[in-house]
């Protein structure tokens, strides 16, 4: 219940928000037209535009979005009613909306994926709303962490498709090469994708996040958390469903998954006492359901699918919105209190039945053909029986819940003080729930009105559906008698778990051994892990110590450039040319002194090698038509050695350091190697000389100078020469103080 | 030929720098930089191409031809860098000599006030 002391005046538009998605809702059912799409450029370098398209499976998913939104945005003004931050609920509201439209329309797959990604983070913002409380803001982390995690595994997905089907769109994929569908690249892509789809649907071990996002506001979870966000995942699944179907990988590990999730989630359910948190469970089981619908390989399943999402967002909403009003109204949710609440909130209390009626698949209700549907699906999947009798315990669970939330609630002999301080109904807390649970009602009563919607929907998943014929309606037709004993069987048995609901929540809360394996203990637990994990890699790398830093930065530049250099080719020519003489003197001088700088043990020899390595580059410089160059080095080198050798006279004295490992040789060597072999394909490389040539051609007209090299260091380019002259005095006074202080405290020794 | 040998010179060079820079001994540290600056200085000569062996001097339509002359970009930039890589090198035995003279220990790894190791039981180490 959320009450706010600073009641503010809610601005007028908050009120009428719900008009916006009725009106895009009636554009939707009435436009009727079967395909949409249009395409902007955005990157044409990297082939990703705004492309957007619209088909049946879209149209379904739009339906729910912009119907069960219309809805949840009359119902929030009543339930914030006076509460200050109504507004900002209300624009995360509308803008969640436009984001599930844009991932449900998009057709490219980096537009999909930032729609996908703009729906976790308002999810993130909505999970989070109270964020004065310290749940509400774990279970918001805790959702963006899963959520924003999968999000990243659907990303490398999406790149990996991208990369072995470059320009793919979502429209193409049932219409996909059976050469791509074989290439390992799509195949690990598409395991990317699953593992996304799984944690936006809460598959297992993923589930954890959805009954913490409970800690939302009741208009929040009934909209993301059952209707709409949480199914993008398993919408993204059926959008391959057509490509990978016959991929034996993709069947088994949907159906493996569905079931697992709808068997534990519906087992968790029982040991839970918070209405909307079974509420939630139940979601979790429904969508355990949906992935192994996708899984199923018939034409059927397909149907089946798409009649229980829209059946599933018609019962489960309202109940949300139930459950929400008891918690406003009645100020508890927990089914140990709540008892005969149909006396103090009538209306509630009839959506309830009317939505209870529709989750527990009984007749009359569109959850009855949705569930005669599935059960066709299932029977003619000839599959394991293990799945067949995990959804039998799944449905009959699912009808012990509507029986929970309708007769456990809502009749029997009440419970006074709740019902006695019950506050009275609002219009717009009753009528949503009342006007979706009548909708699912009316679909139950007449389903050809949808049955265009579905059957194009399940064409997207299954094109050559082999009941598409007019004459016979295919809802109607399954809502035979073929399936009436299994529904029996469920209803009883849902029954007999209704009744027994008390003795089984008893008897499962016992199973402590079960705690270390339940959401409330992974999560945690896998959160520890990273940090530890990502404390010891850290310590690992960043031990302290100088040499490995640089160590692991030039190892990790030669792995980094080892790709580059496969691909350059480095074409040396052995050709001897007189006039190259005194540079090869000069290379081979080079050479030597390089080696005597590793051999000298000594740290004036040391210091004698590197004279040697830069007479050797004057060498080099001076037959290579750089005087210039030749000189400076020369007067350089010489300056350095004589004036190092005289401050290093008694460096000697000093402890000598260890001698470098065999890895700290390799690299070394490595590295070096590294450099001369990108050198040798550099230099095989075209040049541009354009810049070199307009030095030479301008320097005495412009410049009046005739050697070229002085004339642009200090005319063309003489704003850095002065920044290198800057240097070199900034280093001099730096250094002058150090060596001062050396001399003073050696004055003082001696 | 002398492509391929300046090559094996930039790898040689750049190597025994690195020798010197992870052999710890803090001078020898100083002077390998010093020789991967050698080596970068000569990388960076050859990779903006030598040109022709005339030296880059103009003088008006009687001299030598442009096109036989040595390209004076690169030279341009090794000049600049020769002079700031003595500077550094200078800079860095003036520092190396204080600092062993302050510590009394030459080891490069021993430097790590800044960033103590961390402790054996995995907590982080303590500046002093």
């Amino acid at each position: 219940m959320i009450h706010s002391d600073n009641a503010a005046p809610t601005p007028q538009w908050i009120g009428l928000t719900w008009l916006l998605p009725l009106g895009l809702f009636v554009l939707l059912i009435f436009s009727g037209q079967p395909t949409l799409g249009f395409s902007l450029e955005w990157v044409p370098s990297l082939g990703v535009s705004l492309a957007f398209h619209m088909d049946g499976l879209s149209r379904l998913f739009l339906a729910l979005i912009l119907g069960i939104g219309a809805m949840v945005f009359l119902y929030a003004p009543g339930y914030l009613h006076g509460d200050a931050r109504l507004p900002r609920l209300m624009v995360l509201l509308i803008c969640f909306m436009f984001a599930m439209i844009g991932a449900v329309t998009a057709d490219d797959l980096v537009t999909l994926f930032l729609f996908w990604e703009a729906t976790s983070v308002l999810s993130f913002m909505l999970v989070g709303f109270d964020n004065e409380r310290e749940d509400s803001r774990d279970a918001a982390r805790q959702a963006m962490l899963v959520t924003g995690g999968g999000g990243l595994a659907l990303l490398g997905g999406l790149l990996l498709i991208l990369h072995a089907a470059p320009g793919l769109r979502l429209s193409d994929l049932p219409r996909l090469d059976p050469a791509l569908i074989a290439d390992p690249v799509f195949s690990a892509g598409v395991m990317l994708v699953m593992l996304g789809a799984i944690t936006k649907s809460a598959q297992v071990p993923f589930h954890g996040w959805l009954p913490g996002a409970m800690a939302a506001p009741t208009p929040v979870s009934a909209y993301l958390h059952s209707a709409t966000m949480v199914k993008l995942g398993v919408y993204l699944l059926a959008r391959f469903d057509e490509a990978m179907g016959a991929t034996p990988w993709w069947e088994w590990s949907l159906v493996t998954l569905g079931s697992i999730t709808a068997l534990w989630a519906a087992v968790l359910i029982l040991r839970e006492r918070d209405l909307k948190r079974i509420l939630a469970w139940s979601t979790v089981s429904g969508l355990g359901t949906l992935t192994l619908l996708i899984g199923l390989p018939n034409e059927w399943s397909a149907l089946a699918f798409n009649s229980f999402v829209l059946a599933h967002a018609c019962y489960k909403a309202p109940l949300f919105f139930v459950a929400g009003n008891l918690d406003h109204l009645a100020g508890t949710r927990s089914i140990d209190n709540l008892r005969g609440m149909g006396r103090a909130l009538p209306v509630t209390a009839a959506a309830a039945v009317l939505a209870g009626l529709s989750m527990a698949g009984l007749p009359s209700s569109f959850g009855f053909i949705a569930k005669d549907v599935i059960l066709t699906a299932k029977e003619l999947a000839d599959s394991l029986w293990l799945v067949g009798a995990t959804s039998l315990l799944v449905s009959a669970i699912g009808v012990a819940v509507a029986a929970v939330a309708t007769i456990r609630v809502f009749f029997g002999r009440p419970n006074d003080a709740l019902c006695r301080d019950a506050h009275k109904e609002g219009l717009r807390l009753v009528a949503p729930p009342l006007v979706i649970a009548l909708a699912a009602v009316a679909l139950g009563l007449f389903p050809q009105l949808v049955e265009t919607m579905l059957l194009d929907a399940a064409r997207m998943m299954s094109p050559d559906i082999v009941f598409s014929n007019a004459d016979v309606p295919a809802l109607r037709e399954a809502a035979d008698l073929s399936t009436l004993g299994s529904m029996g069987l469920i209803v009883a048995l849902g029954a007999l778990a209704y009744l027994g609901w008390d003795r089984l929540h008893q008897g499962l809360a016992r199973l402590t051994f079960l705690d270390p394996y339940g959401p409330a203990s992974i999560y945690p637990r896998a959160l520890a892990a990273l940090k530890r994990g990502a404390g010891s890699v850290t310590r690992a790398l960043q031990d302290g110590v100088i040499g490995h830093y640089l160590m692991i930065t030039l190892a990790a530049t030669c792995l980094l450039m080892l790709p580059l250099l496969a691909r350059l080719e480095p074409a040396p020519s052995l050709r001897l040319d007189a006039l190259e003489a005194g540079r090869i003197v000069g290379a081979v001088v080079v050479l030597t002194g390089a080696l005597l700088a590793v051999l000298a043990s000594d740290i004036l020899a040391r210091l004698l090698a590197a004279g040697v390595v830069g007479i050797g580059s004057a060498l080099v410089f001076l037959f290579s038509g750089a005087p210039d160059l030749a000189f400076t080095q020369l007067a350089v080198e010489t300056v350095f050695v004589v004036v190092a050798a005289v401050a290093l006279r008694r460096h000697a004295a000093l402890d000598p350091a260890p001698a470098p490992g065999p890895w700290r040789i390799t690299i070394a060597v490595g590295f070096g190697l590294m450099l001369g072999v990108l050198l040798l394909a550099l230099q095989a490389a075209p040049m541009d000389s354009s810049l070199g040539d307009f030095f030479l051609a301008a320097s005495l007209p412009e410049a009046h100078g005739s050697n070229v090299v002085n004339v642009i260091i200090v005319d063309f380019r003489s704003l850095d020469t002065l920044g290198e002259i800057t240097v070199v005095l900034l280093t001099a006074l730096a250094a002058w103080p150090l060596t001062r202080a050396l001399r003073h405290k050696g004055a003082i020794r001696r | 030929m002398s492509a391929l040998l300046l090559a094996l010179c930039v790898a040689a060079v750049a190597a025994a720098g690195l020798y010197l820079v992870l052999a710890r001994d803090l001078v020898g540290v100083v002077l390998g930089l010093g020789l991967i600056g050698a080596a970068a200085n000569l990388f960076l000569f050859a990779a903006g191409r030598i040109g022709g062996l005339t030296a880059a001097f103009v003088s008006g339509p009687e001299g030598a031809a442009i096109a036989d002359m040595a390209n004076p970009l690169p030279q341009a930039l090794v000049l600049t860098a020769i002079v700031i890589g003595f500077a550094l090198t200078c800079f860095g035995i003036a520092l190396a000599l204080r600092l062993a003279r302050l510590g009394g220990k030459a080891d490069a790894d021993a430097l790590c006030s800044a960033e103590p190791p961390p402790r054996r039981d995995g907590e982080p180490g303590v500046l002093r």
